[in-house]
């Protein structure tokens, strides 16, 4: 009895020091799990490519320089120049800022488009991969969709041609409705080669930052044996 | 000294002591042969205290300490500055484990007695440290200019605001306007790094001055200066270098190992050595959801954050009252050896009164640690008023069941 008593106050203990309320995904229960692989270049430049044709209008990369960008990604001198860059006024070295300037992008959406440059370390990135695949078809907005993970986001579905169209089922849940250009598998993955690239732009040097690690870690594993070995020389003495 | 031949070593030490110091603090300095693994951390101290040293003054060489420039000047120093995404992740890592080796060091004080006589200055100096250590690290945190720099600030700077009478007046003067801006970061600046290192370094050399006229203690509470030999070197002692030197040194090595594993490959450190809502530039305009401040501040936060109530009929606000309760958590531990009033140093011999004290004491301040960094509900808030009050408890009973505990015998050897 007293068992049982101490197990249901250390449940509702447990429930209220763990509320359901604290999601970091909005409506949602949890953000779909996933973990950006910035090792794959292909992935990184399919991801750069949906970048530049889906969300480089309004979202700008503020602290990555398209020279930089080119040497991470791999990318020939004129395809940078002719494809990406475009305006011949703007220099390898500069930032790549484009996209809407904050007033226009206030005055036409509601919200100033953010700098997408380190947003997957503010939000996170299973939150920005689920937060893509989240949207929805919502009449009561004033651009007609919405999203489960920011509710009431100003941005609009600009991947519905890829996904095509998603609205709210009665119990929350999000439907497909109708086809777009991919099917789902293949937008799942355009969705993770984009938060690749994403998470990429947050931190160039992430992937060599893992590559190498494990050297540093070595150097000092094996430092730690030969003075662990010293250590059991002079040791000896004053045993 | 062999060099004592030296013609070299004899011209320099007829106008400097060098030899002199070095067998004082080094070569000739006795220490216990036996300790444990709690030892450690005072070699592992120094060594992290060198780190944030040289990668800091990398990072000055780079950073910009304008409201404008401060924000992007930290992303300069990630991606165009060589390796300076390493300077900076050693730094951010570094300070997280400053103050997971500092909470290790000052716990083996409390469990073995370092603080007894004549051991007060070195832990009152030690105590110091720490209160410095968190104004440096409450200083470095504001300048990379994210949210979190920025809104944690107002918090704690907030609470200046809330003395009576002369608060709002101290908190302008101390920020420097009348709201967190480029006035207070650029201030901020100058005493992360000049006047807080400073008073650091003078203070590290008081500790272990201090340290090495009373010598240093043992797991067992032992004085190994009763028994020595013919030379006049402790028979439970040995010379500080080589044998203290090279048993620090593997330890350096698999400290660096986990240093490293965590800047390599996790630097972030699961969101909490450096928060999410930092890599958004500071904005006046938007609060976060939730300030929590960093996981070493944590438990001193919660305490804050437990005192719901003030005094009213004094005019003691809840907020002023909350300031005095965490001013109170850190003054304490200053205050420690003339607290304990036990005949013996270690916990291995004190009474189970004493070991009960510890146990509460350490699983209060873990758990205050952990509600800090959530947000508050009430039962959150319940059991952090609690654990407040477990946390002084065993301090501010010391002197009585110190005194009256029953204790084990000491032996005469390590």
């Amino acid at each position: 009895m007293i068992r049982g008593l101490a197990l249901l106050l250390l449940f509702t203990f447990c429930g209220k020091l763990f509320p359901a309320g604290e999601s970091e995904c909005g409506a949602l229960e949890s953000c779909a799990e996933y973990k950006a692989d910035v090792h794959d270049l292909f992935s990184l430049q399919r991801g750069l490519g949906l970048f530049m044709n889906y969300c480089s209008s309004c979202h700008s990369l503020q602290y990555l320089r398209w020279n930089r960008l080119q040497k991470d990604l791999d990318i020939p001198e004129n395809i940078l120049k002719e494809d990406l860059i475009l305006n011949p006024d703007i220099k390898n070295s500069d930032y790549m800022t484009f996209g809407l300037n904050n007033d226009d992008s206030t005055a036409w959406l509601g919200a100033s488009a953010p700098d997408l440059t380190l947003r997957t370390r503010v939000r996170g990135e299973s939150w920005v991969y689920t937060y893509l695949k989240s949207f929805y078809e919502d009449a009561s907005r004033p651009l007609g969709s919405n999203n489960l993970v920011l509710q009431g986001s100003s941005m609009p579905h600009v991947l519905a041609s890829l996904q095509g169209n998603q609205q709210l089922s009665m119990d929350g849940s999000i439907v497909k409705v109708s086809e777009g250009s991919l099917t789902d598998e293949q937008f799942d993955r355009s969705m993770k080669d984009l938060v690749n690239f994403l998470a990429y732009a947050a931190e160039p040097i992430r992937s060599d930052r893992e590559k190498n690690g494990i050297f540093v870690i070595l150097f000092f594993v094996i430092f730690t044996a030969v003075m662990w070995l010293l250590n059991r020389e002079y040791s000896k003495d004053i045993k | 000294m062999s060099e004592k031949n030296n013609s070299f070593m004899n011209w320099l030490d007829k106008r400097f002591p060098v030899t002199e110091n070095l067998e004082r603090h080094l070569t000739k300095h006795p220490v216990p042969k036996k300790v444990n693994f709690f030892y450690i951390f005072g070699a592992l101290l120094m060594v992290i205290f060198m780190v944030q040293v040289i990668t800091g003054i990398w990072l000055m060489m780079f950073y910009t300490n304008t409201e404008e420039g401060a924000f992007a000047s930290v992303e300069y120093i990630m991606r165009d500055v060589e390796y300076g995404w390493l300077m900076r992740y050693m730094h951010s890592t570094g300070a997280s484990a400053f103050f997971f080796l500092m909470y290790f060091h000052m716990f083996r004080g409390l469990l073995y007695g370092s603080y007894q006589k004549p051991k007060e200055l070195v832990w009152l100096f030690g105590c110091f440290l720490l209160f410095l250590l968190m104004a440096e690290g409450f200083l470095g945190y504001v300048l990379p200019w994210g949210q979190m720099s920025y809104w944690a600030a107002n918090v704690i700077l907030s609470l200046f605001g809330a003395i009576p009478v002369i608060g709002p007046d101290l908190q302008v003067w101390i920020q420097g306007d009348y709201v967190l801006s480029g006035a207070t970061l650029s201030r901020f600046f100058a005493l992360h790094v000049v006047v807080v290192p400073l008073l650091m370094i003078a203070l590290v050399v008081f500790h272990i001055f201090a340290l090495h006229e009373v010598g240093a203690g043992n797991p067992e509470g032992v004085d190994i200066e009763k028994h020595r030999d013919e030379k006049g070197m402790p028979l439970d002692g040995a010379p500080f270098h080589p044998y203290k030197t090279f048993s620090a040194l593997p330890a350096i090595g698999i400290f660096f190992v986990i240093f490293f594993a965590i800047v390599f490959f996790a630097p972030e450190g699961g969101g909490y050595f450096l928060e999410k809502p930092n890599f958004e530039e500071a904005d006046f305009l938007k609060t976060p959801e939730h300030i929590a401040p960093v996981w070493y501040y944590a438990p001193f936060y919660s305490i804050l954050r437990a005192i719901t109530f003030g005094i009213l009929f004094l005019g003691i606000t809840s907020k002023f009252l909350g300031f005095i309760i965490f001013a109170a958590s850190i003054a304490i531990l200053f205050v420690v050896p003339w607290l304990d009033r036990s005949k013996v140093q270690s916990i291995r011999y004190k009474g189970i009164y004493s070991k009960i004290g510890m146990i509460l004491f350490a699983a209060s301040f873990i758990t205050l640690g952990y509600l800090g960094t959530k947000p508050v509900n009430e039962l959150r808030t319940l059991i952090a008023q609690i654990c407040t009050l477990l946390y002084f408890l065993p301090l501010i009973l010391m002197p009585i069941y110190t005194k009256y505990e029953k204790t084990l015998e000491v032996p005469e050897r390590l």
